[in-house]
């Protein structure tokens, strides 16, 4: 398990810093070294290692965009007592993580981990683990982050991550596919995916009539009760397996999760830009703005925030390199991401996110997984059709979206939304208006302790104002 | 035969170890062999009552 993301603190630029998330493999570790991302191969992993390299494995993955790809470093080792090798991988743009994927996406992550162990198995390696955190997107596509993942296949053995991948691929997705889409959220709090007895338990009993699920998680699950505590020798599985029978059984997890789909609900926010009251005189302006501040900050990394289907997120692209589109509504980033794939836009990482709760700092010391605050800052937010969600929908008060928006970005285009709009006009027909502070004179009071205007333009054939604001 | 692979750092756990051995015969790629796969049903029913779903089922 591994993330190969820089953490932008200047503090760890300028040591050698082991990043946490990598900790539970002997077989190497990562570290940071002057905003680049290294990682130490440890003697114990050198066979393995270079039957990776030498028998084409490491090529033929790398040519098909399935595993990254790394340069060997001449650099002094952290550990030097342990070292075999010091490799530099290439880096990615942000870390994301299974809870914070569409359905799509971790299917797409699920499939490319299984055809990754297939591909190993021609080359008589396999993969000696299968977390989707060792999954990231990289220009829209899953990719395997984590070089040390493969092992030499051994006659007979069985498959070591079977159980693994089965609780962070199989069991959710089938979760999401047969119950409910939030049950995603299941993987924030089970670090090492949802337990099979627990899907199991979840999963409505016609699942069991996909042979698939029924074998790989509701029969799995009742094995692992039945040999639970059990340590003594099984007499029955002295034979093992054959190799043709371990692929069989990936073949057979990869045609369960291709069977598997999400039957889109339609949410609140599906046909957000259908059902707004928007012109297109209004739309099109914004675009032109978004585009021209883009254009002039040419940011490295832009949080379009509220993305909704992305939108404005494909606006801002060309003049970055690389755009995370956040939103709380599942259905619009997995639309996002399936739109993505087809109009061929791949610097644009859509991703599952509540900003009134976003992703925390979790596993052990709280540092396997960082949180999204961790993940930035960037030079750029986008947080247009926003403020109105957060400030009513959610009682937050403007000073403390105003601190928020300024830990994490340098530049801020936001677009203020005022009561007489007709959305925030439908946000209060349920409720009684308790929001006297609700008002452009406020908003510009309170964004002005954190932030000086450099521009602030009428949105034409609307009631909103867009500012492009510059952290103090 | 047990799960414990030379430089795994992974615990396969013993359920799932066993259960690949298992289903390896009635696995056969993209289709499962519903003959021995009820078998392998059988065999976590045995010891205990069924339970009322998994009759449904």
């Amino acid at each position: 398990m591994s993330s190969l993301g820089v953490n932008a603190n200047p503090v760890l630029m300028k040591k050698i810093t082991k990043l946490p998330g990598s900790f539970r493999d002997p077989s190497g570790f990562i570290f940071q070294k002057d905003s680049s991302v290294y990682r130490q191969v440890n003697t114990s992993y050198k066979s393995d290692y270079d039957k990776l390299m030498t028998t084409g494995l490491y090529k033929s993955l790398v040519d098909s965009d399935l595993l990254i790809a790394h340069k060997e470093s001449s650099m002094k080792a952290p550990e030097p007592d342990m070292a075999y090798k010091i490799i530099k991988p290439e880096l990615i743009p942000f870390i994301s993580y299974p809870y914070e994927w569409s359905f799509s996406q971790l299917k797409a992550a699920a499939l490319t981990t299984l055809d990754i162990s297939l591909r190993a198995l021609e080359h008589d390696m396999i993969l000696k683990d299968a977390t989707a955190f060792n999954i990231q997107f990289v220009n829209n596509k899953p990719i395997l982050i984590d070089t040390l993942s493969f092992q030499e296949y051994e006659n007979n053995k069985p498959w070591v991550a079977y159980k693994q991948f089965c609780q962070h691929f199989l069991a959710p997705l089938a979760l999401m596919s047969y119950g409910d889409i939030r049950t995603l959220q299941l993987m924030r709090t089970n670090i090492d995916g949802i337990p099979l007895d627990l899907a199991s338990t979840l999963l409505p009993k016609k699942s069991w009539l996909n042979l698939g699920i029924a074998t790989h998680v509701h029969l799995h699950a009742k094995s692992q009760k039945k040999f639970a505590d059990k340590h003594q020798t099984i007499k029955s599985s002295s034979r093992g397996i054959s190799k043709t029978q371990l692929i069989n059984i990936l073949t057979n997890l990869r045609s369960t999760i291709e069977g598997l789909d999400w039957k889109v609900a339609k949410t609140e926010w599906g046909d957000y830009y259908k059902e707004t009251n928007y012109t297109d005189k209004a739309f099109t302006h914004k675009q032109t703005l978004v585009k021209d501040i883009a254009k002039k900050i040419k940011p490295k990394q832009i949080w379009d925030l509220g993305a909704n289907t992305g939108e404005f997120s494909i606006t801002a692209a060309p003049y970055t390199k690389n755009v995370v589109a956040l939103d709380i509504d599942p259905l619009a980033v997995e639309r996002n991401f399936q739109s993505l794939n087809k109009i061929k836009i791949d610097n644009i990482l859509p991703l599952i996110q509540d900003l009134t709760n976003p992703s925390p700092a979790l596993g052990w010391h709280n540092k396997e997984r960082m949180s999204l605050i961790e993940r930035g800052p960037v030079d750029l937010v986008l947080a247009l059709a926003l403020i109105h969600h957060l400030a009513i929908s959610n009682n937050l008060p403007l000073a403390s979206i105003a601190n928020f928006l300024h830990k994490i970005t340098t530049n801020l285009v936001i677009e203020f939304v005022p009561k007489p709009d007709s959305q925030v006009q439908k946000m209060l027909i349920s409720r009684e208006d308790i929001f006297d502070k609700y008002t452009q004179v406020q908003f510009e009071k309170e964004f002005g302790k954190y932030f000086t205007t450099k521009a602030k333009h009428k949105i034409t054939g609307s009631k909103r104002t867009l500012y492009w604001l510059k952290a103090k | 035969m047990f799960p414990k692979p030379a430089h795994a750092y992974l615990d396969p756990g013993t359920g799932s170890y066993v259960f690949q051995i298992l289903i390896a015969s009635v696995i056969g790629g993209t289709v499962v062999f519903k003959s021995g796969w009820s078998k392998i049903v059988e065999l976590f029913r045995r010891k205990r009552k069924p339970s009322a779903d998994e009759k449904d089922n």
